[in-house]
């Protein structure tokens, strides 16, 4: 398991110069990932993040990325009314998503609790700390890895035109190697491989929650049904399943992933109105490829 | 949606402006850190310990703990452009769409495409082309498919074209760039400004602050000032004592910790630059 991350940049500068240039930004733009995983991973026992439930109650002084991560992710907790709740964890964990992912070792963090929300989670902005009011293991996934891509885009952004792919969620500067729009396809959710919609961007991320990407393990403790994914309605806790798949346009990862998990969560009819709300482009189909489209990406 | 135009787009969203706000601010509070640790990995690295410099670049490509990381094995969006080098590295990489005479060819015979893919841009005038490989780390503990021989044997014939477009590969350039262009390792001797001095040192594993005190011209004092690395800095917390010793940043390896010592390493070494 593990997102492949790929990065193109294209560039025309032969000098060895150059080519260290490109070079260094590209490995700034891989530390940026270990940094947020570092930080952000609910899996890892010493990441920042999991530190927090050590300090139950007590003001967490965090580092910018995790800070950022979270404010952000409360943000858009209260944006869908708690269909989106980053505060999610432990119930991930009980419905199986409980493996790390290199070394499939389980976690149970039982000391966290299910019944929470992110209300429970005070942030102070000034001072950058972190209170989780009561027992919570975070989940950032919507919001991490976003982070990560926008990061690395910032390190590649003097070249202009560069890719960053993460598994599927994208990042686009500038142009390809036609000097054209980037084209990405989104695909088709109910048969793998088969592409649904093309779009051509430029500048733009490009992120799609789809319930094919990641379905619960073999039931741990009989909680896992065969028909959980990872995308939680968190007000019912359970898997949302009025859509089969997600793709926002946005001018970064991170919000474009998380406006894709919300609305996912949310279904068809309130999730294309936060997106219309927030001012991006998005595809959302339902199981049965129904099509529902915000701003401007055409009906095919 | 070609042609697209976010400019005369209403922004009234707050969660896009929140984003944009809060990306700045981790940008900000990491940038020095990472311009410094590309220094470090490229230069010192190399130099002083190879075989870790190796193991720092296979796995760059690690995720943020993620509940889509399942995702790799059949994206949902795939950059369709770079198909060139997608099937060269990757499985159930996106199909092409974008080029329907490359991409056919391109799922069954990758370095047919190259070549093919260069003649085509050559013959239509445009920019030369050499993609030199997509730059794909499988993210785990084994090491990454040895793509830098194939990369570099595909670069070569297309290189006396004048302009020239690369698709920079990650992991392949950074390996060479570290036997190619090995940089002398930072020296430290004795004889710095006095005060006290920190310095950040970066591994796969989190940073490590390191806080070095000069009373004249030597180091009279060393410590971690702050370890955010992923593990116990107890490891490594007999290194302070040598840089004591030796009046250097040359601290001896740990076993099982190896990540760790270079951060402090080169936490020292940035700390001993400012003392000069």
């Amino acid at each position: 398991m593990g997102t492949v991350v790929t990065m193109q940049v294209v560039g025309h500068g032969m000098t060895a110069e150059q080519q260290r240039e490109r070079t260094d930004a590209v490995t700034r733009a891989f530390s940026w990932f270990h940094h947020v995983e570092a930080v952000c991973s609910r899996f890892d026992a010493e990441s920042e993040l999991r530190q927090l439930l050590s300090h139950v109650g007590e003001a967490v002084a965090v580092s910018a990325t995790l800070f950022h991560a979270v404010t952000f992710a409360c943000a858009v907790a209260d944006e869908t009314g708690g269909a989106f709740d980053p505060t999610v964890g432990r119930r991930m964990e009980l419905l199986g998503f409980n493996r790390e992912y290199r070394t499939h070792a389980p976690i149970d963090t039982d000391c966290a609790s299910t019944d929470v929300s992110y209300r429970d989670v005070i942030l102070n902005q000034d001072a950058q700390t972190v209170t989780l009011a009561r027992p919570l293991l975070l989940d950032l996934g919507a919001v991490a890895k976003g982070l990560a891509i926008d990061m690395a885009a910032r390190e590649l952004q003097p070249f202009e035109n560069f890719a960053i792919d993460a598994g599927g969620d994208l990042y686009l500067g500038g142009h390809n190697t036609r000097d054209e729009p980037w084209s990405v396809g989104i695909r088709n959710p109910r048969d793998v491989g088969a592409m649904i919609e093309t779009v051509h961007v430029t500048n733009s991320a490009v992120c799609t929650s789809g319930d094919y990407e990641r379905r619960a393990p073999a039931a741990s403790g009989g909680n896992a049904r065969d028909s959980s994914h990872h995308l939680l309605d968190a007000r019912r806790g359970e898997s949302a399943s009025a859509l089969a798949s997600v793709t926002v346009l946005a001018p970064s990862a991170m919000v474009a992933d998380a406006l894709a998990t919300a609305a996912f969560a949310l279904g068809p009819r309130d999730g294309v109105a936060l997106l219309e709300r927030h001012g991006v482009d998005a595809l959302l189909l339902t199981p049965t490829l129904e099509r529902f489209t915000v701003g401007n990406v055409r009906h095919g | 949606m070609s042609g697209r135009s976010r400019s005369n787009k209403q922004r009234t969203n707050n969660l896009v402006a929140l984003g944009s706000a809060a990306l700045l601010a981790v940008y900000s509070a990491g940038f020095v850190r990472t311009r410094a640790a590309a220094a470090r990995f490229a230069d010192e690295g190399a130099a002083r310990r190879p075989s870790d410099l190796n193991v720092v670049s296979t796995a760059h490509a690690a995720t943020p703990s993620n509940d889509k990381g399942a995702r790799a094995a059949a994206p949902d969006v795939g950059v369709v452009d770079n198909t060139m080098a997608a099937p060269i590295a990757r499985q159930g990489a996106p199909r092409a769409i974008d080029n329907v005479t490359a991409s056919a060819t391109t799922a069954k015979t990758p370095i047919g495409v190259v070549t093919r893919a260069t003649a085509e841009k050559k013959s239509a005038d445009m920019r030369a082309t050499t993609p030199i490989t997509a730059a794909t780390t499988p993210v785990a503990t084994t090491p990454a498919p040895a793509m830098p021989a194939p990369a570099a044997a595909l670069a070569a014939p297309a290189a006396p074209a004048a302009p020239h477009t690369d698709t920079v590969v990650a992991r392949a350039v950074a390996v060479a760039a570290a036997v190619v262009e090995p940089a002398p390792p930072a020296k430290e001797k004795v004889g710095y400004t006095d005060g006290t001095y920190y310095g950040w040192g970066t591994s796969r594993h989190g940073d490590i602050q390191a806080e070095v005190e000069i009373k004249n011209g030597r180091i009279v004092s060393a410590s971690i000032a702050q370890c955010l690395t992923r593990y116990s800095c107890s490891w490594i917390a007999a290194l302070p004592a040598q840089v004591l010793a030796r009046q250097s940043a040359d601290v001896d390896y740990v076993s099982g910790a190896t990540q760790s010592t270079n951060a402090y390493y080169y936490a020292v070494v940035d700390a001993l630059l400012k003392a000069k």
